[in-house]
């Protein structure tokens, strides 16, 4: 079966490893446990496998250890609705990403979307689009758009390695 | 009424009655019994409620009385205990025993094996009991679980072991390796080259060689010699070679490295044997050696075989130039023979008894020979021999190199060999001017065949004819002679 690698990063408590846990065990917890270094899962979508990297969150403590980057095939990149700094930070992250291990398929979750402190501005948006992301409104909670946003990065990835194998 | 109790009852009213039924009330047991109990229950939730003193006040007791109730009547708690306790102490039998078995299969399988040869002989030599090496072999360790793991990714691309190790997902294992190494990394030096290599959880040591493109995690139960990482090295160096461009472009389809369990499967087979290793590591290996034997004997057998042949072309040569009458022009090997060329006098014999003795049999020999009169004096005396069968008193002899027939012969048999022995007086290949006729036979030969008749002239003859050579007598010149005294 095709493996593939994914990796969730993002600000710490941002949501990763319970957007991850609704994907994989379609549970939810209210408890906050911060992931240490990195926790793996992984799932089928499609006939393919994805081993998914739930790294630990970046603060300013502690930035992400880039190692665990290398070698993934796609990137979800998450956000809190409830804290717009953590909408902000994906910009840096994603430059992150791309000095580590170049330019792969990515998608952005904006979580929390149940929360009613949930907020994105029209301006936030527009910036994240223009990066040419794919952005969903997930809550891990209620488990929205959660399916869709891996269902996409699975089907980018598969998109730009076939375009690979033409070329 | 005293005073007092006129005080006390101007002050409290009159309620002596109800003091006295407190005052029975407290000094009453039975009463005070009921009144404690009413509140026993509800006054130890409270107490529990507020702290635990009421647990560490009656934790000694409590544990006291249990332990001398439980002495008194061991079986009735036994029984109470046993649906609680069974469950766990089965699993914890049922554990011990299942790798008790699983040593004893080892320590029989072993038993039988040359490995438990080598045991039992280790045995004999160090004094260490049998059972109790072979314990130690058996419990030492056992490979687990391969698993290739691309390096960058984490992604798992191949493995190998038992099944029921009750280890998690191999695919999140092997990124659990890999996540490992990128914390360590980033932890400890931040340098790439700096790498994990060996790590203990619990019973399992995990070892990881690590390549360019993929390291091989091996799980192991139990102490593994170091010699084994030198396997774990060598496995993941032969995948590397074997597979070089698909380790190089993975991304997760496994599906073209095909027979890669060839490569790991060893690795778990190893096993117990490893042990030895580090003792075999310098020995010359028993197959190689042999291999070294069989051509070191088999040029051996060639070397000796060619100068077998040579030492016996010469002996044939020597042989047979040391016999009269054959003349070897050439002498060599064919199919197994000896085919030898050149001139053979019919006369002459050739050595076949020596040739034996030296090992050439007559069968061996192909002999084109072409016949040939030797005109060696061996040879000749030989043909002089049998053509003429020299009588008594004459010899025949070399001398100088030449051959003479000396002596005295019969008349008779001399006039039988006359043109004969002229002949080979003139081809100057027989000396006779040894060569007499016998007095007896002259003189029988001048009275019958001449008609000489006795007298002085046949004397006188006779005393010429006997010192002449044979060759050398003319009888016309004797007739002559005495035709010519008797006329006188
Ligand atoms: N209401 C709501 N709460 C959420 C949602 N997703 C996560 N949470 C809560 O947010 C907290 C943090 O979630 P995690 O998934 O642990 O966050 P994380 O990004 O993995 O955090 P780190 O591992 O520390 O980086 C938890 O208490 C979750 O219950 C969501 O969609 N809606
Ligand atoms: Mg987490």
């Amino acid at each position: 079966m095709q493996k593939r690698k994914i990796c969730m990063v993002g600000d710490f408590a941002v949501g990763k490893t319970s957007l991850t846990q609704r994907f994989v065990n379609n549970s939810f917890s209210e408890k906050y446990l911060t992931t240490i270094g990195v926790k793996i899962d992984n799932v089928v979508v499609d006939d393919t496998k994805l081993i998914i990297w739930d790294v630990a969150g970046r603060d300013s403590l502690s930035p992400i250890n880039t190692n665990y980057l290398s070698g993934a095939a796609g990137i979800v990149m998450v956000a809190d609705g409830t804290r717009p700094e953590t909408v902000e930070s994906l910009h840096t992250l994603a430059e992150m990403v791309v000095e580590k291990i170049g330019q792969v398929p990515c998608v952005v979750a904006i979580n929390k979307y149940d929360h009613n402190a949930f907020k994105l501005d029209d301006e936030q948006q527009n910036k994240l689009t223009s990066q040419g992301w794919d952005i969903f409104k997930t809550s891990a909670l209620t488990g929205d758009k959660v399916p869709e946003l891996f269902q996409v990065l699975n089907n980018a990835i598969g998109a730009v390695t076939s375009v690979g194998e033409e070329a | 009424m005293s005073q007092l109790d006129e005080l006390r009852q101007i002050i409290v009213g009159d309620n002596t009655e109800q003091l006295s039924a407190l005052k029975d009330r407290i000094e009453s047991v039975e009463e005070r019994t009921r009144d404690v109990s009413e509140v026993l229950a509800p006054a130890i939730d409270a107490t529990m409620r507020r702290d635990d003193s009421l647990i560490q006040a009656l934790s000694d007791p409590v544990s006291e009385s249990l332990k001398r109730a439980i002495r008194i009547e061991p079986d009735a708690y036994a029984e109470i205990l046993y649906p609680a306790i069974a469950p766990s102490i089965r699993t914890a039998i049922a554990q011990a025993i299942s790798s008790m078995l699983a040593t004893i299969n080892k320590t029989i399988e072993s038993a039988t094996t040359v490995g438990g040869l080598k045991a039992r002989f280790k045995s004999i030599r160090t004094g260490v009991p049998y059972a109790e090496l072979l314990l130690r072999q058996s419990l030492l360790f056992r490979v687990e679980h391969l698993y290739l793991i691309d390096r960058d990714s984490g992604l798992l691309i191949g493995e190998c072991g038992a099944e029921d190790q009750g280890l998690m997902d191999s695919d999140a294992v092997s990124a659990m390796f890999s996540a490992i190494q990128s914390f360590v990394q980033d932890s400890f030096s931040g340098r790439e080259d700096d790498r994990l290599t060996d790590f203990k959880v619990g019973e399992h040591t995990i070892w990881i060689a690590h390549g360019p493109n993929a390291m091989l995690a091996c799980v192991i139960l139990g102490d593994p010699p170091a010699a084994l990482k030198i396997r774990l090295y060598e496995t993941l160096e032969s995948i590397r070679i074997r597979y070089a461009e698909q380790l190089q472009h993975y991304d997760g389809d496994a599906s073209q490295f095909a027979r890669l369990d060839d490569y790991m499967q060893p690795m778990l087979q190893s096993q117990l044997r490893e042990e030895e290793l580090p003792e075999e590591k310098p020995k010359l290996q028993m197959g190689p050696l042999l291999v070294y034997l069989v051509i070191a004997a088999a040029l051996g057998y060639l070397i000796f075989q060619a100068l077998d042949r040579e030492s016996k072309l010469s002996t044939l040569h020597r042989y047979f130039d040391e016999a009269p009458g054959v003349v070897v022009t050439k002498a060599n090997w064919q199919d197994g023979k000896i085919v030898v060329e050149g001139l053979l006098d019919p006369d002459a014999t050739l050595p076949f008894k020596t040739l034996s003795a030296h090992g050439i049999e007559q069968e061996k020999l192909q002999l084109n020979l072409t016949p040939f009169r030797s005109l060696e004096t061996e040879m000749e005396l030989r043909r002089f021999e049998k053509e003429l069968d020299p009588p008594e008193g004459t010899i025949l002899s070399v001398e100088n190199g030449v051959l003479n027939l000396s002596g005295r012969a019969s008349v008779i048999w001399l006039l039988r060999h006359d043109e004969r022995l002229r002949q080979l007086q003139a081809d100057r290949r027989l000396g006779l001017s040894n060569l007499f006729a016998t007095d007896g036979s002259l003189n029988s030969y001048l009275a019958t065949t001449l008609n000489i008749p006795a007298g002085p002239g046949r004397s006188e003859a006779l005393a010429k004819l006997s010192q002449t050579p044979w060759v050398e007598i003319s009888f016309t010149e004797i007739l002559r002679d005495l035709l010519r005294s008797n006329r006188r």
